[in-house]
């Protein structure tokens, strides 16, 4: 299948945050070589961040991605490079009020579901009528605390942009599956022959 | 549309109560409310209640001078009483308050201001007796027209789905937006604002579910999350693994592809393995891989033709990432592609 415009956009990206990241290494003296883990792990860095740009902030996945990128002093090089300046100072600026307040909220429903876990159990096991509308919401939920937690920045986010969020990120997360597949087909073929 | 429909409805509604208003002026006897039912007083009290108790004569001249008003102490009226506090005047206990459906309140509601302004006319009764006594008097009558309204209602309402929800309302005060809701839901705004949620997360979860493959044949909401959650899982370890081969198959981890290109000679990099780097070995690859292989690998055919198209770039040379993404991989890879 002839590849996308976005994947022909994320391949030049990653490549360029790619060779950015050796450059920079190989300038130091230690890192002349790189374990296979480092090296792993900075492809794979690459490749995250270079599709999340692609995304010029529009989707809040791409955005908490980048910002917890950034995180790591690490890879501040890397950012720089690849996002051009101004877009890693916009993002250093922290969360947005809206992901603080979200996040508030998070953790405090937290704190309360632990305090109150205890009560529940005793409730549960009281009462035997379990209505089956109950145990799906029950289900529900769980679920959806586990695509939180899968999603980038899903933590912060309502019920239904986590449903918009998910479905831009899996297909953004194919493009890149595709991509990184390609170049690896081929450079194990070259390197084999 | 149904919310439309019903506020739509409710208008007409108060349009035909205004037509109604003007029809007790006009013909302006005491006993208004009786001619709406087109039964005189009496009678209309025996409907409402059985005939063990003495019908009163409910007429507004029977407000004479008696401080006591004895009103049917019918079980019926009572618990209607009780169930709607709207009135809580000293001689009104026993009085019957129903909880009407919407239009009756309504219309009740203007026969409820009719009667003051009529009963003023009234010198002997004194104001505060014959207002809770007018206006449960026209609560007592509500019970005994309600069958006839009912009928009245039914037909000039559009849509009469919900037969199930009545509203307790302040029936003092005029008729305003009725929601018609489906039947056996709550109108509140609460549950209709979260009922618009859900209509708009279902929406979500079914693109998601035609995404994602295999999630067609799923129904319930967990299941089709189960998919979802499986698939994202899968997405994010094959970049993990793939990551790991990349690493793998070179020392560096940049991938010059630039030197691919025949002609550029200046950037080639030192340490890169060294297939990817020299052009001079290419053709090498190309008459194995084609005798290996029996897939177009690298294009080479196309090294002097534009393959999609570049975008202002030199179209003698295709660009080292098309040519790699030109790389058909089916038969090299060893992963099920999803």
């Amino acid at each position: 299948m002839p590849p996308s415009s976005i994947e022909k956009a994320f391949l030049k990206k990653w490549l360029k945050g790619l060779q950015a990241l050796s450059s920079s290494s190989s300038s130091s003296t230690s890192k002349k070589e790189m374990s296979i883990f480092e090296r792993k792990k900075a492809i794979k860095l690459s490749a995250d961040v270079a599709m999340a740009s692609l995304k010029n902030g529009t989707t809040s996945w791409s955005r908490a991605l980048i910002q917890n990128a950034s995180k790591d002093d690490n890879n501040r090089t890397l950012l720089k490079n690849m996002l051009g300046s101004q877009c890693d100072e916009k993002l250093s600026r922290g969360p947005t009020t809206t992901s603080m307040m979200c996040s508030m909220r998070v953790r405090s429903k937290r704190v309360l579901r632990r305090s109150c876990r205890w009560r529940r159990v005793r409730k549960i096991t009281k009462d035997q009528r379990v209505h089956a509308g109950s145990m799906a919401k029950r289900l529900v939920k769980k679920r959806t605390q586990v695509l939180r937690s899968l999603v980038p920045g899903g933590e912060y986010m309502d019920e239904y942009s986590l449903f918009e969020e998910t479905l831009d990120y899996i297909m953004s997360l194919r493009a890149q599956v595709d991509v990184m597949r390609r170049l690896a087909n081929a450079s194990e073929f070259s390197s084999k022959s | 549309m149904e919310r439309i429909g019903a506020v739509e409805s409710s208008l007409q509604f108060s349009e035909e109560i205004e037509t109604l208003m003007t029809v007790p002026h006009e013909s302006g006897t005491p006993s208004s409310f009786t001619a709406l039912l087109k039964l005189p007083a009496n009678q209309a009290m025996e409907l409402l209640h059985d005939s063990s108790e003495k019908p009163y004569d409910y007429t507004f001249n029977c407000t004479s001078s008696s401080s006591h008003l004895h009103f049917p102490s019918n079980l019926a009226l009572v618990e209607r009483a009780s169930r709607l506090s709207v009135f809580s005047t000293t001689a009104a206990t026993p009085a019957a308050q129903d909880s009407p459906e919407t239009t009756n309140s309504s219309q009740n509601s203007l026969k409820v201001k009719n009667e003051p302004t009529e009963t003023d006319s009234n010198p002997n009764s004194s104001p505060v007796i014959s207002d809770p006594m007018s206006q449960t008097q026209t609560k007592c009558q509500r019970s005994g027209k309600r069958k006839e309204r009912e009928k009245k209602v039914k037909n000039s309402s559009k849509k009469s789905k919900s037969g199930e929800n009545e509203k307790p309302e302040e029936t003092e005060k005029l008729p305003y937006v009725h929601v018609r809701a489906r039947r056996g839901q709550a109108t509140d705004s609460h549950s209709l604002a979260e009922r618009a949620r859900r209509e708009k997360i279902n929406a979500r979860m079914k693109l998601l579910q035609e995404l994602v493959p295999g999630c067609n044949k799923i129904s319930g909401t967990a299941l089709v999350l189960d998919e979802i959650i499986n698939h994202v899982q899968t997405l994010q370890r094959q970049v993990e693994m793939l990551s790991m081969r990349l690493a793998a198959v070179n020392p560096r981890i940049d991938f010059n592809l630039d030197s691919f290109f025949p002609g550029e000679s200046g950037s080639l990099v030192e340490g890169n393995f060294p297939s990817m780097v020299m052009p001079l070995t290419w053709p090498e690859v190309q008459p194995i891989g084609n005798r290996q292989q029996q897939q177009q690998i690298w294009h080479f055919d196309t090294l002097h033709q534009p393959v999609w198209g570049n975008e202002g770039e030199n179209p003698n040379f295709i660009t080292p990432e098309n040519s790699l993404l030109s790389y058909d991989s089916s038969a090299n890879s060893g992963k099920m592609g999803s």
